[in-house]
């Protein structure tokens, strides 16, 4: 993969279209280690499942827009879309790492991991919500 | 989805034969599982091997099936791949789940 390779998508609001455009886009991440590239593949399907399920409703027909950018140093992503979104303030406050008490089996944690999966996979992330459209921009440095 | 069930002794192994255990999939797999918990399993082996992905949904469903047999059943990941394995270890899940790197190993435990 040469640098600066370039992917754009636009991806239809349901989860086997989120799962074919993750799949795609690692095509640009080979540069990554193992461990980087599996979890960056999750982090990416967290995001895209989030804006399925919670920004978008089934009969929307949405579109997310998803433009990444593989470059000397980093893999660098855009994800948009048009949907309701969460406010900056809500992603800001989801935690980046789990908590609880791996023994107390009522208590373990069903949903909710994927913003922490998401911040903590990713070098930087930042989400902003501008003219209707929400956006995240995601940066994974390479590392082997 | 594709499970695939084997009776052990008093466990039942169940393998998922698809290759990623994610949002697409993570209801009815749920589901499956559950189905299998109310028939009377309570010792239950998940045979991942063939798994090279996992998201927060396919692991959400697992720690479902986790809760629903409570205390007195139990349920082993064996065949943990690296990329899965990682994902565990990311959420922490890895001190929740016993895992085991093959079926043998689960089952003599």
């Amino acid at each position: 993969m040469t640098d600066d390779a370039i992917l754009k998508l636009l991806v239809p609001a349901t989860l086997p279209a989120a799962r074919d455009a993750t799949e795609r886009l690692m095509a640009l991440g080979r540069r990554f280690g193992d461990e980087d590239r599996a979890l960056y593949e999750t982090a990416v399907m967290e995001w895209l499942t989030n804006v399925v399920k919670h920004s978008y409703v089934p009969a929307d027909g949405g579109i997310i827009r998803l433009v990444a950018q593989a470059g000397a140093l980093e893999l660098h992503l855009v994800i948009e879309d048009r949907g309701r979104g969460m406010t900056a303030a809500q992603f800001a406050a989801a935690p980046s790492q789990m908590e609880f008490d791996p023994a107390a089996l009522a208590s373990l944690p069903e949903s909710g991991m994927g913003l922490a999966i998401l911040k903590s996979v990713m070098d930087s992330v930042i989400y902003e919500q501008q003219q209707g459209i929400n956006r995240l921009i995601a940066v994974k440095r390479w590392r082997s | 989805m594709v499970l695939e069930d084997q009776v052990e002794g008093d466990y039942l192994v169940v393998s998922l034969r698809d290759k990623r255990l994610d949002a697409v999939i993570a209801v009815s797999f749920r589901e499956a599982m559950l189905e299998r918990i109310e028939e009377g399993q309570r010792k239950l082996v998940l045979d991942l091997s063939n798994v090279g992905f996992l998201d927060s949904s396919g692991l959400g469903a697992v720690v479902v099936v986790l809760k629903h047999l409570g205390q007195q059943g139990c349920l082993y990941l064996c065949g943990v791949t690296p990329p899965v394995m990682a994902v565990l270890r990311l959420t922490r899940m890895d001190r929740v789940f016993k895992t085991f790197p093959t079926r043998a190993a689960a089952l003599a435990a």
